[in-house]
C-alpha cells in the first residue's frame, strides 16, 4: 500500500509539470504583461526597467525554469496590484474556500445516498420516478442564477439569511448563518446526480445472492441494505465523487463569487479581471494541485471501502 | 431520411416523453433564435430613459432594465448567442478532440500516450476555472470565449473517440478492408468514422448545455460577452445588483437559459436511450 501510494505520487509528477507549463504559458499568450499593466502612455525605460525587476527580459525556458524552482520552493511570487506575496494571498483565502467545499460536498452526499438508497429499495415510487426529471434539472441550471434566485428568496423577501460576506468559522451561529445560501448553492445541483447514481448501484446489488443469504439467516432489512448492500455500492459513489471533484472547485469560483465570499475562487476572479497573472498562475496551480491530490486521495480510499482491491 | 423516420430508433425515441420534451424546446430555441428581429418588439439594445426598471406589463413582458431597455427583446435576442456560441465550442472540440481521438485510438503508440497524456492533465484543471484564466489572458468577448472553453474540454471528445476506434478497429470488416488494401484514411473516414457517429450526436447534444452553460458563467464573470450584448449570463449579471428592487432582471435570462439547457439535455438523454438501448435504466 506504501509502495503504491509513493509510485502514484511520483506518476502524478509529469502530471503536475504539465499543469505548470499550461500555467505557465497562460501569461504569455496575453501579450506583454508589463505593457498591459501601464497601458500604453509609458516610457520605454521605465518598461524596460519592470522588465528587468520581473525577470521577463530572459529566454523563456529560463523564466519557466526560474517560476517553477521557485515554486516549488513556496514561493509563487508577488502580486502586481496588491502589494502582498501570491503565497500569502492565497493562504489568506484557502480556509474559507475548504469551508465551502468541503461543506457542500458533505450536503451533497448526506442527503443523496440516503435518497438513493430509499429510491432503490422502493423502485418506482414517487421519488424514484421523480429523480431523472430533478437530475436533469439541476444540470441544466447555472449556479450563479441559482444563488442569485436563492438570495432574492431566502435573504430579501424572506429575511431568513444574510446575502453575501462570511460571519465567521463555522462553529459559530454567525458563520453558519452566512454559510448557508453558499453552501446550498453549491451542494444542491449535484444531489440528483448522485441519488440516481446510488439508486442504479443499489438496485444491482439488492438481489445479490449474498443479500439473500443475509436474509435467509434471519437479518432484518435495514441491517441488510446498510451492512451488506450499502458497502457494495460506495465504490461507484467514490468515482463519481473523485470525477465530480474538478466541478466542485470551478462551481466554488462561481459561487465565491455570487456571496462575496473571500475565498480563492474569488481572488481568482479579481485577479483575472486585474490581469494580476502571478496571482492567476498562483490561484490556478493550487486549485489544480488540490484536485490532483484529491483525485489520489478517492482512488486510495477503495483499498479502504473494498479489501478484495490491492494496489502493488 | 424517410428511412430514418421509419426506424426502430426513432420510434423508440418518441416513446420517450421527456425526449419529445426536450427536441420541443431546442426547436422552440432554434426558431426563436432564427426569428428573433421579427419576434422582439424593441431592438435589443435601444434605451429609453422614460421607462427605467419598469417591472414587467403587458408593453414589457419581462419588464425593463437600467438603462430603460426591454428585456424580452434581449433574452430574445440572447437565444442567438447562446445557439452560436453553443455550437461554436461544441464544433471546434467535436472536430479537433474528435481527430486527435480518431489519431490516437488507431495508430497508438507514442501518438497515444502523448494525446492522452495532455488529456489527463487538463482533466485535472478544473476547466472553468482554466477557461477564466484563459479568457482573461486574452482580453475576453464571445470569440475568445468560444476558444477558451473549446480549448479546455475537448478532451472528453479524445476519450470518446478513441475508445470508439479501440473497439471498431477489430470489427471484421475492418480487417476485410485492410487485407483488401485500403490506406489509413480510407479505413479511418470510411469505415470507423461513420460507425462511431452514434454516441458522438448524444455526446454532442449533452455537451450543449454544458457549453451554453460555462458561457453564461464566464460571462457573469466579466470574461465572456461585453456590455451591451444581450447575452444570457451577461444579463443576469446586469440584474445582479438590482434583486433587492428589481427581480425581473436576473430572473428571465436565467430562465432562458434553463429551459435551452434542459432542452439538450432531455433531447440527448432520449438520444442515448433510443440508439444505445443497453444504456437505458442503468442511471
Amino acid at each position: 500500500m506504501f509502495g503504491y501510494f509513493i509510485r502514484r505520487m511520483f506518476l502524478l509528477i509529469p502530471t503536475v509539470l504539465g499543469v505548470t507549463l499550461i500555467v505557465f504559458s497562460l501569461m504569455h499568450v496575453s501579450g506583454d504583461p508589463i505593457r498591459l499593466l501601464f497601458g500604453p502612455n509609458v516610457s520605454e525605460e521605465k518598461v524596460q526597467e519592470k522588465r528587468e525587476e520581473l525577470g521577463l527580459n530572459r529566454p523563456i525556458y529560463v523564466q519557466y525554469w526560474n517560476w517553477l524552482t521557485r515554486m516549488v520552493q513556496g514561493d509563487l511570487g508577488n502580486s502586481i496590484h496588491v502589494q502582498d506575496r501570491v503565497s500569502n494571498l492565497i493562504v489568506a483565502r484557502i480556509g474559507p474556500t475548504f469551508e465551502l467545499t468541503v461543506s457542500a460536498l458533505l450536503l451533497t452526499v448526506l442527503i443523496s445516498i440516503p435518497a438513493g438508497i430509499i429510491s432503490a429499495v422502493r423502485p418506482y415510487s414517487v421519488i424514484d420516478n421523480a429523480a431523472r426529471f430533478v437530475a436533469l434539472f439541476w444540470v441544466s441550471m447555472p449556479y450563479f442564477w441559482l444563488g442569485i434566485m436563492l438570495m432574492m428568496l431566502f435573504g430579501l423577501v424572506l429575511d431568513w439569511l444574510p446575502i453575501s460576506g462570511r460571519g465567521g468559522p463555522l462553529w459559530t451561529l454567525r458563520g453558519i448563518r452566512y454559510a448557508t445560501l453558499p453552501i446550498v448553492t453549491l451542494g444542491l445541483p449535484p444531489i440528483a446526480l448522485f441519488t440516481r447514481l446510488t439508486r442504479s448501484a443499489m438496485l444491482e446489488v439488492v438481489n445479490e445472492e449474498y443479500m439473500r443469504t443475509a436474509r435467509s439467516k434471519g437479518v432484518g432489512e435495514t441491517a441488510v441494505i446498510v451492512r451488506h448492500g450499502f458497502r457494495n455500492v460506495l465504490i461507484p459513489i467514490v468515482t463519481l465523487l473523485g470525477l465530480r471533484l474538478p466541478w466542485l472547485f470551478g462551481g466554488a469560483v462561481i459561487t465565491e463569487t455570487v456571496f462575496a465570499w473571500p475565498g480563492m475562487g474569488r481572488l481568482l476572479v479579481g485577479a483575472v479581471m486585474e490581469r494580476d497573472y502571478p496571482v492567476v498562475q498562483g490561484v490556478v496551480v493550487v486549485i489544480a494541485l488540490v484536485t490532483v491530490l484529491a483525485n489520489l486521495a478517492v482512488d486510495l480510499t477503495y483499498t479502504f471501502i473494498d479489501p478484495r482491491i490491492r494496489y502493488n | 431520411m424517410i428511412r430514418f423516420f421509419r426506424s426502430r430508433e426513432f420510434r423508440r425515441f418518441l416513446r420517450n416523453r421527456l425526449a419529445v420534451v426536450g427536441l420541443g424546446c431546442v426547436l422552440l430555441v432554434s426558431v426563436v433564435a432564427v426569428f428573433a428581429p421579427h419576434i422582439a418588439p424593441y431592438r435589443p439594445t435601444a434605451m429609453d430613459f422614460d421607462s427605467l426598471l419598469l417591472a414587467p406589463s403587458t408593453r414589457h413582458l419581462m419588464g425593463t432594465d437600467m438603462l430603460g431597455r426591454d428585456i424580452f427583446s434581449r433574452v430574445v435576442h440572447g437565444s442567438r448567442y447562446a445557439l452560436i456560441i453553443g455550437i461554436g465550442v461544441v464544433g471546434l472540440q467535436m472536430v479537433f478532440g474528435g481527430a486527435l481521438g480518431l489519431a490516437a485510438g488507431y495508430l497508438g503508440g507514442t501518438i497515444d500516450t502523448t494525446v492522452m497524456r495532455i488529456v489527463d492533465v487538463l482533466w485535472s484543471i478544473p476547466a472553468i476555472v482554466l477557461a477564466l484564466a484563459l479568457a482573461g489572458a486574452l482580453g475576453g468577448g464571445i470569440t475568445v470565449m468560444i476558444i477558451a472553453i473549446a480549448v479546455t474540454g475537448w478532451g472528453q471528445f479524445t476519450r470518446l473517440m478513441r475508445g470508439q476506434v479501440l473497439q471498431l478497429r477489430e470489427m471484421d470488416y475492418v480487417s476485410a478492408a485492410q487485407a483488401a488494401g485500403a490506406g489509413i484514411p480510407r479505413i479511418l473516414f470510411r469505415h470507423i468514422l461513420p460507425n462511431s457517429l452514434g454516441p458522438v450526436i448524444v455526446y454532442a447534444t449533452l455537451e450543449m448545455p454544458v457549453a451554453i452553460l460555462w458561457s453564461a458563467s464566464l460571462s457573469f464573470l466579466g470574461v465572456g460577452a461585453q456590455p451591451p450584448t444581450p447575452e444570457w449570463g451577461a444579463l443576469i449579471a446586469d440584474g445582479r445588483g438590482l434583486i433587492s428592487f428589481a427581480w425581473w432582471v436576473s430572473t428571465f435570462p436565467g430562465i432562458a437559459i434553463m429551459i435551452t439547457a434542459l432542452g439538450f439535455n432531455f433531447l440527448g438523454d432520449g438520444l442515448r436511450d433510443a440508439l444505445d438501448p443497453k444504456f437505458e435504466r442503468r442511471i
